[in-house]
């Protein structure tokens, strides 16, 4: 299990990436009640791709390993990324 | 004159992940559009939106190429069909380029998974990795002859980014197969080459000499204790690192030292020290002193004539660096590395003086400001401004734009800020056109003295219309300005007017946030204001020739200001 203020970081450290692909108004907070997807989250498609698959990349050089976060269980209505500390949580608990 | 960008991306792949960060990061207030997905040689045919667009065309080899993509599928290497391929690629960014203001092109890269033949793979007429080299330099000759067309070299993006730079599950989910760390190396370095191409790239970098150009303090332990060279990896470091501003300053970018020292003691280290490689004429002037340097930078720019956007400065102290931030802040000053190792590093990552010519002038900027500081000198020991400037042998060169000073001038156009009339940025190609036009006349100015030659520092640009000739571009090399050069390309514009029978010549000044040395120069040149209202416009009746300051010889290749107003 990985320690949460590890996985918070390098959640904040995928967010840095992607909100320099945003505009100033769209641009992700640093705040665990920050929505990623779903109603009032500001990433389109492409946007919540492409956080999703760094972050993939972020967590497996963390853990030398390599972890699937991209699927279709994303948009379900209790989905681990609906908001950061939610995220944050399922990172902690999953990476082992 | 800084102008807000407009890119145009056409891609092979989704690219707009590029585009995103290049509108919203590196060049925060650019336009930009996406070429309508689709195959690339329609997109290139329809051209981009308009001619003030720039352009990146990104593909990859294996579908723009047929012969490569056969190639990596094993079949026989057909490498001249492949180069036939690749230059009719080329024609078609060619003709794209001829309706844009640039294009860039990033080479291809092959994604390091792919190992090809292995130990075959750089093997001729076997190998897909010695294709692939050949098919980029073959574009990159093919395109060579097209001045506003730029191919980037792709290579060190992925590089930079290491194994993460390609990703194929972002390929499968979003049709985009390279990763952000490329996307923001690319981004970065396409957002250099258009800084380079408006005129932003920095053209000066100040040091600090303690701990930076050397290893201790000079003035506690004598030019004879410093670290630098010899058998010592930290001393190496040192002497790689001034290696590598010597060759900075080859590329035009000019040196000085700010520094806080005592300095006759720091001076003796530079000419004393045998493992220096930057010595005293390696640098255009210096501070070193116990003043602030926040000060003692705003005096050297002063006395170079440079503005402060124009300068980087280098210093280990993250207090001085702060200081320096804060007293100006469009002066760039880099976090630097504590590691001496990693200062080669750090300024070879610095994007900040990328330029789209390298021109003699700028090989030999650093002798040149040797020269300067001779000339100043040579003020000091003379009674009057205007002994020194006859002192100084002053001889001005005129000649009409042609394919050899063509770069030069271009460059001028782009760089020059404070002695500019109306500060259009032109393109090479818009240059040539402009200057094509009959009813213009361009010329160029040549200044040397008796201390050196200071190369191509002048333009002016007249339009003629009826019995009206209007001075649409009067721009002057900072370097130059303050020696009459000013009056004497007044004067051959006027003689330009009277051979061309204007009887009037009308100058508009065009304000910006840098060019009031021109307006200064307009006020005090004997032109006359046009009108209260039109408070910019100077007028002079060219049925009088404008007197050529005595201090300066026109050797004047179009025979006109010399025969007609000698």
């Amino acid at each position: 299990m990985m320690d949460h203020d590890e996985a918070l970081r390098i959640v904040y450290d995928a967010i840095d990436v992607v909100n320099r692909q945003l505009p100033a108004s769209k641009r992700l907070h640093k705040s665990p009640d920050t929505v990623i997807v779903g109603a009032g989250g500001s990433l389109d498609s492409l946007g919540i791709v492409t956080f999703v698959i760094l972050l993939e990349e972020k967590v497996g050089e963390a853990f030398g390993t390599t972890v699937q976060l991209l699927d279709e269980q994303m948009l379900v209505e209790d989905s681990p990324f609906q908001s950061i500390g939610a995220l944050t949580h399922y990172i902690a608990t999953r990476a082992m | 004159m800084s102008r807000s960008e407009r890119l145009y991306f056409i891609a092979d792949f989704n690219v707009e992940t590029l585009a995103r960060y290049v509108a919203n990061t590196t060049l925060a207030d650019a336009e930009t559009a996406l070429a309508p997905p689709g195959p690339i040689m329609p997109a290139l045919a329809a051209g981009p939106p308009g001619p003030d667009w720039s352009a990146v065309v990104w593909t990859r080899p294996e579908t723009t190429i047929e012969a490569f993509r056969r190639a990596l599928t094993c079949h026989e290497i057909d490498l001249d069909r492949a180069l036939d391929e690749v230059r009719a690629y080329a024609a078609a960014i060619a003709q794209f380029a001829a309706r844009a203001r640039s294009v860039f092109v990033p080479i291809w890269v092959s994604p390091p998974f792919e190992r090809g033949l292995g130990m075959l793979d750089y093997r001729p007429g076997i190998g897909q990795a010695q294709l692939l080299a050949r098919m980029n330099l073959a574009l990159a000759d093919a395109l060579r002859n097209h001045p506003s067309v730029f191919v980037l070299d792709a290579g060190r993006w992925f590089a930079s980014a290491g194994s993460r730079g390609w990703s194929q599950k972002l390929w499968y989910a979003t049709k985009s197969p390279f990763t952000s760390a490329v996307i923001e190396h690319a981004a970065s370095d396409i957002g250099a080459a258009l800084d380079g191409i408006a005129g932003r790239a920095r053209r000066l970098v100040m040091l600090d000499l303690d701990n930076v150009l050397w290893g201790g303090v000079v003035g506690e332990v004598g030019w004879t204790g410093i670290t630098l060279g010899g058998h010592d990896h930290v001393g190496e470091a040192f002497a790689d690192f001034q290696r590598a501003l010597k060759t900075l300053a080859a590329r035009g970018v000019q040196l000085a030292l700010v520094s806080r020292n005592d300095e006759a003691t720091a001076l003796e280290a530079i000419d004393r020290h045998p493992e220096m490689q930057l010595r005293r004429g390696d640098f255009a002037g210096w501070r070193i002193n116990w003043e602030d340097k926040a000060r003692n930078i705003a005096d050297l720019l002063a006395e170079l004539n440079l503005g402060s956007e124009s300068a980087v400065f280098v210093d280990d102290s993250a207090i001085e660096r702060a200081r320096v931030r804060s007293a100006i802040p469009d002066v760039l000053v880099p976090e630097w590395p504590e590691d001496p190792a990693r200062f080669r590093e750090a300024l070879g990552s610095l994007r900040c003086f990328d330029s789209p010519f390298l021109t003699g002038e700028d090989r030999t900027r650093t002798t040149m400001f040797a020269a300067e500081r001779s000339r100043r000198s040579g003020l000091v020991a003379v009674a009057s401004v205007e002994e020194w400037l006859e002192s100084l042998d002053i001889r001005v060169t005129v000649e009409p734009l042609a394919d050899g000073n063509l770069d030069r001038a271009a460059q001028l156009f782009n760089k020059t800020n404070q002695m500019n009339l109306a500060t259009r940025r032109l393109s090479k190609p818009e240059l040539e056109v402009w200057a094509a036009a009959p009813e213009h006349c361009l010329l160029t100015f040549r200044v040397c003295d008796r201390f050196g030659d200071s190369g191509l520092t002048g333009i002016v640009g007249l339009r003629f219309e009826g019995s009206e000739a209007h001075l649409v571009d009067f721009l002057l090399s900072c370097r130059v300005m303050g020696r009459h050069v000013e009056e004497a390309m007044l004067h051959v514009a006027v003689a330009q007017c009277r051979a061309r029978r204007a009887s009037t010549l009308r100058a508009e000044f065009r304000p910006t946030a840098r060019n009031n040395p021109c307006l200064d120069f307009l006020r005090r040149s004997g032109l006359r204001a046009a009108a209260a209202a039109a408070e910019n416009v100077f007028i002079w009746n060219a049925s009088q020739p404008y007197e050529r300051p005595r201090s300066v010889t026109v050797l004047d290749q179009t025979g006109v200001a010399t025969a007609l107003d000698p």
